[in-house]
């Protein structure tokens, strides 16, 4: 389920906000979610893990988001579960332990990837 | 029940059959056959033609044929008359003749040629129109199926053969009509549709809908349903482990609803069946106690003080955004002239002629976890898959789309596939959702009605200076995406034309009526109504003629559009220029018949629509395959207007491949990337640009290290897959005190002309001609551009003049008053084709809304030229013409 309570303000329905991340102006979609994955940055990792409760990302931490990061430049979308599972040998609950709000909701918000896009 | 034995042929086969008295051929064809080219749209009432079959050589409407009274029969289906591998001759000539686009009316229509050719092989228009009349079609305006009759009595006849007609494969590949990839499957009935899809052991499910449009849901008593025969089991809201939000843009529709029901025919329950009609009986069995709301039926009344909130945790009017361009009311003062209008567009269902529809079942995935497969209509990126997964609470789950019947928008929202998802994982059991044409009606989203107040003012050299508009929008019971409708009305609120001052103000409001998302054109086709009308009056009022007055303020590169954005392009004169002497002459035609009770007129209407809205972006992979040909990776739905053609002709014209070496991936979660939906005019520009550049990315790579072959490549240790992406420049949103900021980086412009014809007796209306002049840069492939002129011409028309979704009262086609070809019309395209800066390739873009976007109000500019009355109320029906020339009189 959704961790509301540890994000910031939100766009309002449908509408993408620009807010200051890192001391970078980046794009958000209305739930969050980087609108430009090039935009991120390490840094901006670490806050937005900060805003979903994680205080220190670990290496564990950087093993999914680095995955995830090339698996959606090389593919175009976020990486499976199972695809997930592949890549950092790691077992999906130990994943899902390492995220509170989840592999969807944290780990891909985290690693800068984009919602899929509505309607436009 | 009685049931009786009979044998009947079917395409040469005797087969036995014990049916009770309720079977139907097209169930016994689909279901028991499994001859699944005859289609069922209209709820087995005989009004589609879709499932026409040849019976005894007359083309009969199976759906209505009771199988216990065909002893002896003889019977041919769109399967017996060729194959993909050998097709029939009108298989061919739909093929070649652009006839085919969704393809689901495609099968039913071909069956009824052939009865038609079988005893005259040289029928005229009339002729054809007489033996197709009972075949609707939504995509193609009826245009090219007449011609593909034709061709087909021209090979039928021996005058030409199919290889006369058909394109080089080794030539040319864009710019060229090629016939679509999946056309000849269409064709011969083999494409498979969602209802196609037969799982074995599956569950058939019914739902259990409000009867009330608002109601809080006190009890729900399954005891009676349980005991009926074939009963598996039940669903409620609470059965559902996730957030049971199907989420576009706002969190506020349930799959299932919880403690109440907000619009007529919400989903309240789920019964599983042995079959879809025990499912259906049982649904009617279960009893639900309401406790009654007051229902908003307008914003008005949604507004009023005091009005009951429709959702507790956001007011009724839940959404609004000013547009503030110069200084208007300045302007408006000062003007020479000054026009002010009401308008008002009414809600209306895109029609897809194929029904909802979804099959769902779990899987072991290839590490042995349980998937959740969930077939339905449309891939619509992988939003789709994202709101599932949230909705069910489960995260495996792969979105396959089957072939689809059309959807005009309709299906950027998940409808049945959350209901057959839920059921799957519930049940634990495969299950088959195929919900009546009624039903489907009833969970799907609408059209938005709009509320528009305006004003248009110009200078005393005939200049406009100023707009003002005030719009109000229904957004029905959910929210949807109704502030992307505002947000695309107001980035495309000034259309064609260069307006320096501009007021304008917006609010989006709930009510208890259908609720409104996507439907082609999406926001502009309602706003533009009101502003070309408003644009005519002015013309009048001014005394210049409505085409030099549109010439005279057009938009010119250097000029900003509402947004403030500045264009570098505008060949919207081109268009003008180019409709000009089919407008003189079509004035002069009808200065012919401007006396007596039958009158006529001609009325133009323009349109400049955006394409590439501001932070849009395309993913597209591309993969050389190890026999040399490539394999297209992309969420790219294709529901009918040739998106499988645009990625096959452009991957061949880039890489110079034989169109046959062209594979597309497109229709499965787990291996395409995710590119957006198939919305928004935005395919050819977005979709197809990420190709090009993934394309020239591999051209790259292949030329850099010397390789002819996939083999050099792989020799070469380079890799054979790359992906390309298209990114709009601009992005973020409109600001929220100002309308000011990002706007859609390309238009394609149109100028349409009306020729009618108005009964002034009966108020009725016939369109003897449309005529479309369009630029939206190089064409691709002409035919199935033309496809779409005339199918969004035909559409337009509809919602003009006839088409309307009245809650509880539009029940299926006959009241929908779907376009028949007996309503059909000649068109013409007239198209101009200057290369965009940033468009695909040579510098195509998209064409697929606009063709609608000025109908309505080039129909009712010309209505108003035959009889001196504006109606400003869609549709403009027979009685509210009447009306209208009683208050002149």
């Amino acid at each position: 389920m959704n961790n509301q309570n540890s994000k910031t303000a939100k766009g309002e329905p449908g509408q993408s906000y620009y807010r200051s991340v890192a001391g970078l102006t980046l794009l958000f979609d209305n739930e969050d979610y980087l609108w430009e994955p090039a935009d991120w940055t390490e840094d901006v990792a670490r806050v937005l893990a900060q805003e979903c409760g994680i205080p220190e990302l670990t290496e564990k931490h950087w093993r999914v988001i680095r995955f995830m990061r090339e698996f959606y430049f090389a593919n175009g979308r976020a990486p499976l579960n199972r695809q997930l599972k592949q890549g950092t040998g790691m077992t999906l609950m130990e994943i899902e332990a390492l995220f509170p709000g989840g592999i969807k909701q944290d780990a891909r918000r985290i690693a800068g990837l984009p919602n899929p896009k509505a309607c436009l | 029940m009685g049931v009786k034995k009979i044998k009947l042929t079917v395409n040469g086969k005797t087969h036995q059959v014990v049916a009770d008295e309720d079977l139907t051929l097209l169930d016994l064809l689909r279901d028991e056959l499994h001859l699944t080219g005859a289609k069922q749209s209209c709820d087995k009432k005989g009004q589609c033609g879709a499932c026409t079959v040849i019976m005894n050589g007359r083309a009969v409407r199976s759906c209505l044929m009771k199988v216990s009274k065909l002893d002896g029969a003889d019977v041919i289906t769109v399967e017996g008359l060729g194959t993909p591998e050998n097709p029939h001759l009108i298989q061919e000539a739909f093929v070649l003749a652009g006839a085919i686009q969704c393809g689901f009316c495609t099968p039913g229509m071909i069956m009824a040629t052939k009865a038609l050719l079988d005893k005259n092989n040289n029928p005229d228009t009339e002729e054809i129109k007489k033996a197709l009349r009972g075949n609707l079609c939504r995509c193609t305006g009826y245009a090219k199926i007449i011609d593909a009759v034709k061709l087909a009595g021209r090979f039928l006849r021996g005058e030409i053969t199919p290889d006369d007609v058909r394109p080089n494969p080794d030539g040319p590949k864009v710019g060229v009509s090629h016939p679509r990839p999946t056309a000849m499957e269409k064709a011969c009935g083999t494409a498979r549709y969602t209802a196609d899809y037969l799982v074995p052991g599956a569950l058939e499910l019914a739902v259990v809908h409000s009867p009330h449009e608002h109601a809080i849901i006190k009890k729900i008593d399954f005891s009676e349903a349980e005991k009926m025969p074939g009963v598996v089991g039940f669903m409620t809201a609470k059965d559902i482990k996730g957030t049971n939000r199907l989420v576009l843009n706002t969190n506020d529709r349930p799959l299932l609803c919880e403690d109440k029901v907000r619009s007529y025919g919400d989903p309240v329950a789920i019964v599983a069946a042995r079959t879809r009609k025990e499912a259906r009986e049982a649904a009617k069995a279960v009893k639900v106690e309401y406790e009654v709301l007051p229902a908003l039926h307008s914003p008005e009344e949604a507004m009023a003080e005091g009005a009951i909130q429709i959702h507790p945790d956001r007011p009724n009017l839940c959404f609004t955004h000013p547009q503030i361009k110069g200084d208007a009311q300045k302007a408006l003062a000062e003007a020479a002239a000054v026009v002010e209008a009401h308008f008002k567009t009414q809600i209306n269902h895109q029609a897809p002629l194929e029904p909802e529809a979804s099959v769902a079942y779990l899987e072991e995935d290839e590490d042995g976890d349980v998937q959740l497969v969930v077939v339905g209509r449309s891939i619509n990126i992988h939003k789709h898959l994202s709101a599932l997964q949230d909705a069910l609470g489960y995260e495996n789950i792969r979105y396959e789309e089957a072939v689809s019947g059309g959807q005009f928008g309709m299906k950027v929202e998940i409808t049945s596939e959350g209901i057959a998802g839920a059921a799957a994982l519930h049940f634990k059991q495969p299950v088959r959702y195929i919900p009546s044409l009624e039903e489907s009606m009833w969970i799907t989203p609408k059209r938005h009605p709009y509320d528009m107040k305006v004003k248009l003012a110009a200078d005393s050299e005939g200049k406009i200076t100023a707009y003002d508009i005030d719009f109000t929008v229904d957004n029905g019971a959910y929210h949807s995406n109704g502030d992307t409708i505002i947000n695309r009305s107001l980035r495309m609120l000034s259309g064609s034309y260069n307006i320096p001052n501009v007021n304008a103000f917006a609010r989006l409001v709930y009510t208890n009526n259908p609720w409104g998302s996507s439907a082609r054109g999406a926001g502009p086709p309602q706003t533009n109504f009101a502003l070309e009308c408003a644009v005519n009056m002015l013309a009048e009022k001014m005394g210049i003629d409505p085409l030099e007055f549109r010439l005279k303020n057009s938009l010119q590169p250097g000029q900003s559009k509402s947004t403030g954005t500045v264009v570098t392009e505008w060949p919207f004169p081109v268009v003008c220029e180019s409709l000009k002497p089919h407008y003189e002459r079509a004035k002069r035609e009808a200065a012919k018949y401007k006396e007596g009770t039958i009158v006529r007129g001609v009325g133009i209407a323009a349109g400049s629509f955006g394409i590439g809205s501001p932070g849009d972006k395309a993913i597209v992979s591309i993969e050389l395959d190890p026999d040399d040909g490539v394999t297209v990776y992309a969420a790219v739905a294709d529901p009918g207007e040739g998106n499988e053609s645009m990625l096959t002709q452009l991957a061949a014209e880039v890489l110079n491949l034989p169109l046959k070496k062209v594979r597309l991936v497109t229709r499965d979660t787990d291996r395409t990337t995710a590119t957006g939906p198939a919305a928004g005019s935005r395919m050819t520009y977005m979709c197809g640009g990420a190709l090009v550049e993934a394309a020239k990315q591999l051209k790259a790579a292949m030329e850099e290290c010397g390789a002819t072959c996939y083999d050099d490549l792989v020799k070469a240790g380079k890799p054979t897959r790359y992906t390309g992406t298209k990114v709009t420049l601009q992005s973020g949103p409109l600001d929220k005190q100002t309308g000011q900021g990002s706007a859609y980086e390309s238009e394609v412009h149109c100028l349409q002309m009306a020729e009618v014809e108005v009964n002034k007796e009966t108020g009725e209306v016939t369109i003897l001609k449309m005529t479309t002049a369009v630029d939206s840069g190089p064409v691709i492939n002409r035919l199935n551009y033309e496809g779409q002129l005339e199918g969004g011409a035909d559409m337009g028309a509809g919602f003009a003049l006839r088409e309307q979704y009245i809650a509880k009262e539009t029940k299926d086609w006959v009241t929908f008053k779907f376009p028949t070809i007996k309503t059909a019309f000649p068109m013409e395209a007239i198209i101009t084709e200057t290369p965009r800066e940033r468009g695909t390739l040579y510098g195509s873009t998209g064409v697929g809304e606009m063709t609608m976007v000025p109908t309505a109000p080039a129909i009712i500019s010309a209505i108003y030229d035959a009889i001196g009355v504006w109606i400003c109320d869609l549709p403009a029906t027979p009685e509210k013409i009447k009306a209208a020339l009683q208050n002149k009189a």
